[in-house]
Formats: C-alpha cells, structure tokens, sequence
C-alpha cells in the first residue's frame, strides 16, 4: 500500500484515503458532522476529527483495516487515532439524520487518495442547524452560517424542514445572520 | 452598540452573555467576559430587581437567565440577536459563542 502522508493532507484528502480503503474492504460509510463543515468552507472552520456513518459491520472488521492504515481504536471509545494523522476518526452510531429527517441523497467528492461520500451541503447545514435548533448551540448557528454562505443550497428545503422540526423562528434567525454576512 | 440604549456596556455584555449561554451565574459570567466580579454582580441584580432576568439558586449559587415572561423578552432578544450579528466576529467568538452541543462522553478533546 502507498504510504501516506496524513499530516500534509487535506480533511477531504483523508476522507477520501479513509472511505475508499473501507469500500475496498466491502464496507460502505458517509462522512458527516464537522469536517463536512471544513470541507464546505474551504477549510475556514477546522474541525477535529472525522464523523464517519457506516452501516454496521463487525467491529473487528473495522478494527483491522483501520489499522492497515495505521489507526488503532481508543481504549475509552468508538475513536481511532493515528499518530501521524491529526485528526481522530470515529463512527457515530446510525442513523445518518439531521435532527427528525434521515438523509437519503448523499454527495460524492473525488480525491487523489480515493472517492469519498459525504452530507451535501444542505444536509450538512441542516445538521448544524440542528444542533442550535436543539441545544441553543451557537457555534453551530456560524457554521450553517459559513456553510449556506460558501454552497448553493435550497433554502425551501432547508425552511420546510426546519418547520418539521418545529423551529421556524430559529430559522429566521439562521436567515438573518445569512443576510448579515452577505453584505 | 447596545451600550447607548442601557447606559452601560457592562449590562449590555451580562444581556449578551445570558442570550448566548441560556444561563449563567456572576462569577462565571465575570471570569468570561472578563469584567470585574462587583460590575457583573451590580448589573445581575439590577437586571433581576427590574424583571429583565430571573435568579433561581442551585445549591449555593444565584443562577440567573433572561425572563422569559419579561414583556419585552421577545423584542430584547431580537435586539441582542441583531447586535451579535453586526458585533467583530473575533469579539464574538470570544465571548458570545458557547458550544452547546453535546460532546460525547470519552472522547479526546
């Protein structure tokens, strides 16, 4: 296998090398949370670890191909770490969803390391958004923020699911700030 | 930007503070927003006396958040809202910007 050099590679870089090593091992899994929001900001917002959901597979089965690539499983939890990769990798359990909704349409980026699937950008501003719809997290209100501002996405869809989650008024508050930076 | 209509940019930064953090008590509040713990604990209260906030105690702390029953609540925070948008981003992710969200249990930071 070709030595990798994770410290000089991008997040969508290693998503990529990450995803497509799994793929090969017959595992399927979408990147999502955080480093989405890196990926979609042009790096602006860095994010700490990688957010993979995957479909259940044995744990040992992770285990080993993680470790082809050099990542052994933390003692206290579902994370792996490299010490030559600065980001931690972990798998959020199932399902992949922002807030009520399960996603369906997922993105697809193409590295120099391998294909990588992840949220789209609406998707990936939904789940920020979920977080400040939820939990009054504002951290995530700016990351939406930085999301909808670098992406194209459809603010119908992002309005009609934010009345799903009963938070229209929130969602002002996201369009406020989005009108806000624009300027 | 705030500080003309209350006078005091002390209470604008407590108002802040609490619109941000949900909820906060005067040390803390103090400790982040760096102003001294007399100023913070002067305007809580006077905040809470005119029913903008109000005060409850876990054990022996005076934990204090915006009233929600305030009649001005909704306009208020539509207030502090707009301040925090047109506010330096450094300023506010300094002081205004809380993570929230949950971070799950055992995992490095």
């Amino acid at each position: 296998m070709k030595k990798l050099n994770w410290k000089k590679m991008s997040v969508e870089e290693i998503g990529g090398a990450i995803s497509s090593h799994l793929k090969k091992r017959g595992m399927d899994c979408v990147l999502s949370g955080g480093s989405c929001v890196t990926i979609y900001s042009d790096n602006f917002y860095k994010s700490a670890d990688l957010d993979f959901v995957m479909t259940e597979y044995p744990r040992e089965k992770v285990d080993e191909a993680l470790n082809e690539l050099g990542f052994t499983r933390t003692k206290t939890w579902r994370h792996y770490e490299n010490p030559k990769c600065p980001y931690l990798v972990e798998f959020p359990p199932k399902p992949l969803a922002a807030g009520e909704e399960n996603i369906k349409k997922i993105a697809t980026r193409t590295t120099k390391f391998g294909k990588l699937k992840l949220l789209r950008p609406v998707d990936c501003v939904k789940d920020r958004l979920a977080a400040f719809y939820h939990w009054g997290d504002r951290q995530s209100l700016e990351q939406a923020v930085l999301v909808a501002l670098n992406n194209r996405i459809s603010y119908a869809e992002l309005k009609k699911w934010s009345t799903a989650e009963g938070s229209l008024d929130k969602y002002e508050i996201f369009l406020q700030w989005v009108k806000e930076k624009k300027r | 930007m705030l500080e003309t209509l209350f006078n005091n940019t002390t209470k604008e930064r407590v108002l802040l503070y609490l619109y941000t953090y949900q909820e906060g008590y005067g040390q803390e509040i103090a400790r982040i927003l760096e102003l001294p713990l007399r100023s913070a604990q002067l305007q809580l209260k006077k905040l809470e006396e005119g029913g903008v906030l109000i005060c409850r105690k876990r054990d022996r702390t005076l934990l204090y958040q915006l009233n929600p029953r305030y009649p001005f609540y909704k306009e208020l925070s539509a207030m502090l809202e707009k301040a925090l948008t047109i506010m330096p981003d450094d300023e506010r992710r300094k002081y205004f910007s809380p993570r929230l969200r949950p971070r799950r249990t055992g995992k490095p930071l």
